[in-house]
């Protein structure tokens, strides 16, 4: 590579600095850099940020030399800077502090004693450090993406670099000297020297003509007061969690602030830096045992704290092109549910509820009421019918999730009982109370077997999303915005079909009707079932792997971006939607008035029915619900319900067919009348958990019977 | 030709030899050569020169940053005269007094290397560690230096005499070199106000049972380190003093306490710079062919069949367990089980065995049969689940950012290091929060054969192949694999100490290293199961769950683990039917005997 020519550089930009402009909406030039320097002459600014897009706009060479060689560039650009300000001063500065008025002084002094004759800048002597009040930075390109600390190497030193990580422990901001000032006690002229490292050796011996001339043999004496000092701080930064390889140590790394860039991020901060690798030169102790060795520190540009409520997040967080295609596909719904918890066959529609419980609904707060976007989920099931597995995945899958047993040990950070069965000698743990993530999703197995105070806390937080705690005598309330996912066991060890819910798990159905939805998982030994769980297991046994689907599964990492991404959608319900759900609640109303109903309906399952289709219109990364979103949320309400009845059905031993199940929704949808709408008919199926498919099977197969008769556009039926 | 080179005792003569590292590896294929280095662990620090070649095994405790060195630089003289220095496989710089490093010369050379932090591996029992000790060769003073050949005579005289005094001083071995530096620092530590205690320092697992510690500097292949993995290195020793941070002056204090903790002083954990590195894939000194053996095990030429040893060895655990049949099986299997695939969160093959209804009337029966099992196993450890030591000893491994060091607990633990928890000395009382992070911290080690460290900011999960034994007179609180309740009878319960005697009887010197050969050598075994075969055990699965809706995917996970594992004490490497049909039948039997257990009051409630 040639050498590059550093003064054409430096002419390119000085242009640059002072023409570059970007146009604003209303095609006027503003210019960027030229209005900084203003307040930068003015004393106004202190840090005046390159940003890299631009200088790669201008001039694309120059701003790739400046990421291979970013602190040669930075003094060319402060020594540019420099040689500009002066001509963009348009008003008298006042002195802001100490530093200024020292250097006013000197300026004067300075002028006072040279003969004015002899043409000279009367700052030459003056270090140039010791006059720049201002600091530059250099912001990345946007198409950097952020390292993790382990990608940063030896080549990398010099560079600009962005790196991403964890912050776990920063010093106190102290004072660094960058020049420091000494007056002679003989001679009384000042001395300056720049101190480019973090440690000096002071000067001694007077510099001045004077003192060397005569052997006058001046001390120098430091001076505080003359001195420049800026802001230092040292910060060391962690690699997170999901950049480091399986089986290794997360590797830190020093970052060196100073100015402007200290006090932006504190331990536990999720931060982004850019700025240059450096080697570090210690000295003293450090030298004795590491002569071979040099330390490497990061001298930071631009510090970006990743909050995780900020809609700023960093490259690596967000979905590629590739990746949004991917899940763009028209089965995305269907492909995100059965990648949840892929080792576990079927239950489609409870994985669905699964996911749509991650992604979650949104908030409302109409008139100070609020009302909560969380959705909740119990899953029932004899024992061993996956319902742990899928807890646990659902606790490893959610960004907060808390995992705990309604018995044994519960939350983090608590005390638990250690009790002793006197029969058995078995010991068992009594959890204390439950630690909920606030905004996560809380997994409690075994909620039947949940302590009864335990549960009264849980009321509250289910529907107040709050959590009361009273300690030292003070009453408070926590935010505790979380989804509830409750695994239970059915009380008599099997769910027993003739009993209704609350009885088959023992719970109180104020508690049970605060779960949007309830589903019973059932595992009847079915031999294709159980064939393909064989078949899966011992593969697995053998080969060590997922045997190959036809439907790929998707990487957990991936679904956590996804669903993260669809969390920042807040979809609203349109007005005209409102009709739709307000009858299809009633319907579902007077259903279950008509119906011996094992399960309850009431006013909290129509927002439970606002909460899936917002959930839903989340995933489709929408800003409005639509009607299908309601028609699948009625569809997996629908469904819930049927997974508690269904066993009901059996036991009467008829079981009618889908089609003569929609026939009765049809005749009932007639009533009195003689014809009806088609399209009346699919909205009412679909809400009951009936596919389109299977209306117009329905409708064909009466059709035949000449039950009813389909007119020519297939809008209507009639009766015969 | 890499034979007639021989391997460098120095730095400086492996930069004299040129070599390249192809060339060097070559050479440290032949177990020969590494059965002639001392080994750190077992020779005391005081008889080793700095910079002379020696080996330490261990586990991996901890890897730190990378650092950046000079591997190649130029050294100014006050005259003026420059040289090139070498920096690899170094700490300190050679320079006569007056010279100076040029950091700015173009001809130096930036390298990097990584630290790692190495513990001799816990809870090694006490044989293996007598057995690798009479592996080493054994150095005094006088034989540093010469040509290997003589070394090696003079290494077995010096082993001789070296078992002379050890039959004299010490019968357990304890680290020698580790007493002898705390005699030597402690009037230093005084003076001078050490902030870091020495076991702070050193970071043992199990702090009831200290291992030694050493700092490992490797050059190359950074990423093929895991943490927690068995290694065995051999590289140049340097435990130059100025290495000691605790004995400057320094002003600065506010990074006094992490330069501590990276620079301790290298009598307390010497350095080592590793050019040979060797991954153990398990502990058992017996089985490893980089120690060289004594001439009695090689001589040994009638080798039972592993069917006999399976045997005499099932005979063993059935003294030990009541005269039960069913639960020598089981802990069998248990001892040799091992992770042997892992699919996302499945961790396949792990065997964690709860052997309950242990009789009230027998004392300390656990630890009797710890006693036993620590015979047999190269690696193990015995932890009674008390209150105490539950609400106050460190499980999980640290980050303490301080001294940024990862500070090391119990579960810690190399691979195949077996964990016995006896749960029988468990109280009634209180958990405090440690402990109920232990509790977890356990069950999802058990569970999922992890290990999570904690990183404050977050918790990592490491992989661990830790086999989890839990005894305990009901069914253990913590999860397991296996719940077996032992059947022991009136008359077993009353003979236990005889038997216990007599099993103490069968385990003769041969015959107890052949039983330790077997379950190492089962455990490291392959097992396959063929086509035709799997299809049966799918019938099978698919008939079982006719028969009986609870039988899930849980437990033909168990059947499969538990067949293969039969298969492999029989000394197969395929399943076939009658190995099938034995761990049915077995799951069988072992699903009545939890049925017949009383009821609880938890149980009940359902």
């Amino acid at each position: 590579m040639a050498r590059r020519d550093y003064a054409q550089d430096r002419e390119s930009i000085k242009t640059f600095l002072s023409e570059f402009c970007k146009c604003d909406d209303d095609g006027k030039k503003e210019f960027v850099y030229g209005s900084q320097l203003v307040k930068l002459a003015h004393r106004e600014q202190v840090l005046i940020t390159i940003d890299l897009d631009d200088l790669a706009e201008f001039n694309e060479s120059l701003a790739e030399a400046v990421i291979d060689n970013c602190r040669r560039y930075t003094s060319i650009f402060s020594d540019v800077i420099a040689e500009l300000l002066p001509s963009y001063k348009q008003q008298e500065v006042h002195a802001k502090d100490a530093l200024d008025v020292y250097i006013e002084h000197r300026l004067m002094m300075e002028s006072r004693t040279r003969n004015p004759m002899e043409q000279r800048d009367e700052r030459n002597s003056f270090p140039s450090e010791l006059m720049k009040r201002f600091e530059v930075g250099f912001k990345p390109l946007s198409t950097e993406k952020a390292h993790s600390i382990r990608e940063v190497k030896a080549q990398h030193i010099g560079k600009l670099v962005t790196v991403r990580g964890i912050v776990t422990r920063c010093t106190e901001v102290k004072p660094m000297m960058v020049v420091a000032t000494y007056t002679c006690d003989r001679c009384g002229s000042e001395t300056y020297q720049p101190v480019n490292s973090l440690s000096f050796t002071p000067v001694h011996d007077c510099p001045s003509d004077d003192c060397r001339v005569n052997k006058a043999g001046g001390r120098l004496y430091l001076q505080t007061r003359g001195s420049k000092f800026v802001k230092f701080q040292e910060v060391k930064m962690q690699e997170h969690s999901d950049q480091v390889p399986v089986g290794h140590i997360p590797r830190s790394m020093t970052i060196m602030c100073r100015g402007e860039v200290t006090r932006m991020a504190q331990p536990g901060d999720h931060i982004v830096v850019s700025g240059v690798f450096l080697p570090l030169m210690r000295t003293g102790f450090a030298q004795m045992i590491q002569g071979l060795l040099s330390e490497t520190f990061l001298q930071a540009h631009r510090i970006i704290c990743i909050n995780k409520n900020d809609e700023i997040s960093d490259k690596d967080a967000e979905l590629t092109p590739d990746e949004l295609e991917e899940l763009a596909q028209d089965d995305f719904y269907e492909r995100l549910a059965t990648s949840l918890a892929p080792e576990i066959y079927g239950h489609l529609d409870v994985k669905k509820a699964l996911l749509l419980l991650l992604v979650g609904g949104v908030d409302k707060r109409p008139d100070g009421m609020k009302i909560r976007g969380n959705i909740n989920i119990c899953l029932m099931g004899d024992p061993g019918v996956a319902k742990s597995q899928l807890l646990g995945y659902i606790s490893r899958l959610a960004v907060r999730s808390q995992y705990t047993t309604g018995r044994g040990s519960s939350g983090v950070g608590l005390t638990a009982a250690v009790m002793k069965d006197p029969l058995t000698g078995e010991m068992t743990l009594e959890g204390g109370a439950l630690v909920l993530a606030d905004q996560g999703v809380c997994c409690i197995d075994e909620f039947d077997k949940m302590a009864d105070q335990d549960r009264t806390a849980i009321h509250e937080v289910m529907e107040q999303q709050t959590i009361s705690i009273a300690k030292a005598g003070i009453m408070t309330t926590l935010n505790a915005r979380v989804s509830i996912l409750a695994a239970a066991n059915p009380a008599f060890g099997r769910y027993n079909p003739r009993r209704t819910v609350e009885q088959n798990i023992q719970l109180p159905a104020a508690l049970l009707s605060r779960f949007d939805l309830l589903w019973l998982i059932q595992d009847k030994p079915d031999r294709d079932n159980d064939l393909r769980l064989a078949k899966h297991i011992t593969y697995v046994h053998s080969h060590s792997k997922q045997p190959p689907t036809r439907v790929k599964a998707l990487d957990m990492n991936l679904m956590r971006r996804y669903i993260n991404l669809c969390k920042r959608k807040n979809p609203t319900i349109p007005d005209e939607l409102t009709d739709y759900i307000v009858g299809a609640y009633v319907e579902l109303r007077r259903e279950a008035r008509n119906q011996k109903d094992m399960t309850f309906t009431s006013a909290r399952n129509l927002l439970g029915i606002l909460r899936l289709s917002t959930a839903l219109a989340r995933l489709r990364l929408s800003d409005s619900v639509e009607k299908d979103d309601v028609a699948e949320a009625l569809r997996l309400l629908e469904m819930s319900k049927d997974s508690l009845n269904q066993i009901h059905e059996h036991q009467k031993g008829h079981v009618p067919n889908t089609s003569d199940r929609i026939f009765a929704i049809v005749r009932e949808l007639a009533g009195s009348g003689k014809a009806v709408k088609i399209a009346d008919i699919m909205d009412r199926c679909t809400t009951k958990g009936f596919k389109p498919d299977q209306v117009d099977k329905c409708i064909d197969d009466y059709e035949e019977l000449n039950v009813w008769q389909v007119n020519m556009g297939r809008t209507k039926i009639t009766f015969m | 030709m890499p034979c007639a080179m021989e391997l460098p005792s120095t730095p400086d003569e492996l930069t004299a030899q040129q070599a390249d590292s192809a060339a060097l590896k070559d050479l440290l294929k032949d177990p020969s050569r590494w059965h002639a280095i001392p080994l750190l662990n077992y020779t005391p620090l005081h008889k080793l020169k700095d910079q002379t070649l020696v080996r330490f095994r261990g586990m991996i405790q901890n890897v730190m940053d990378p650092e950046m060195y000079l591997e190649r630089f130029e050294v100014k003289s006050p005259d003026g005269s420059k040289r090139v220095q070498e920096g690899k496989y170094r700490d300190c710089l050679k320079m006569a007094t007056g010279e100076m490093i040029d950091y700015n010369a173009d001809g130096n050379v930036y390298g990097e290397r990584i630290t790692l932090f190495v513990v001799s591996v816990p809870g090694l029992n006490d044989w293996s560690k007598e057995h690798e000790k009479q592996c080493c060769p054994q150095i005094d003073l006088v034989s540093l230096g010469p040509s290997p050949s003589s070394a090696k005579k003079r290494a077995i005289v010096g082993e001789q005499e070296a078992m002379e005094v050890d039959g004299a001083s010490e019968t357990t071995f304890k680290r020698p070199c580790l007493k002898d530096i705390q005699k030597d620092s402690e009037p230093l530590g005084a003076s001078h106000s050490s902030v870091l205690s020495s076991e702070y320092l050193i970071n043992s697992p199990l702090p009831n049972r200290p291992s030694m510690a050493c700092m490992v500097k490797v050059y190359e292949e950074f990423d093929t380190y895991q943490l927690n993995s068995l290694v065995d290195f051999v590289g140049f020793l340097s435990v130059d003093a100025s290495l000691d941070a605790s004995t400057l002056d320094i002003d600065d204090c506010e990074n006094l306490s992490e330069l501590q903790a990276t620079h301790p002083s290298p009598l307390l954990i010497p350095r080592l710079h590793a050019f040979g590195v060797q991954v153990l894939p398990h502990a058992n000194p017996l089985l490893d062919k980089s120690l060289r053996q004594p001439t009695e095990i090689c001589e040994e030429t009638t080798y039972p069949t592993q069917l006999a040893v399976h045997k005499d060895l099932r005979m063993l655990l059935k003294l030990c367990l009541f005269d039960d049949d069913l639960a020598a099986e089981y802990l069998l299997s248990h001892l040799i089980s091992t992770v042997y695939s892992r699919f996302k969160m499945q961790s396949i093959g792990k065997f964690a065995l709860n052997l309950c209804n242990l009789p009230k009337e027998c004392e300390a029966y656990a630890t009797k049969l710890y006693k036993i099992l620590e015979l047999l196993l190269p690696a193990s450890h015995y932890l009674p689940m008390t209150l105490v030591t539950l609400n106050t000893a460190a499980f999980a491994p640290k980050m303490d950012y301080e001294t940024n060091k990862l500070v090391s607990g119990v579960l810690q633990l190399a691979p195949h290091t077996h964990l016995v928890l006896d749960e029988t000395c468990m109280q009634q009382g209180k958990l405090e929060a440690n402990g109920v992070h232990a509790i977890q911290y356990l069950a999802h080690l058990i569970n999922n054969q992890e290990l999570k460290c904690d990183f404050q900011f977050y918790q990592k999960d490491f992989h661990a192949n830790i086999p989890v034994l839990v005894l305990s007179e009901g069914r253990s609180m913590l999860p397991s694999d296996f719940v077996l309740p032992i059947n022991a009878d009136a008359k077993a319960v009353e003979l236990l100490d005889e038997s216990l005697k007599a099993a103490l009887h069968i385990m003769q010197p041969s015959r107890l290293q052949q039983f330790r050969k077997y379950l190492t050598t089962a455990r490291t075994s392959s097992f396959s199961v063929s086509e035709e075969h799997t299809e049966m055990i799918q019938q099978d699965f698919v008939d079982m769950r006719k028969a009986n809706a609870k039988i899930n995917g849980d437990d033909l996970h168990g059947l499969l683990v538990l067949s293969r594992l039969l298969g492999i004490a029989r000394g197969k490497d395929t399943l076939d039917k009658e190995t099938w049909q034995l761990a049915r039948e077995f799951e069988a039997k072992r699903r009545q005997r939890i049925q017949s257990l009383p009821k609880s009051s938890a149980q009940l409630r359902n």
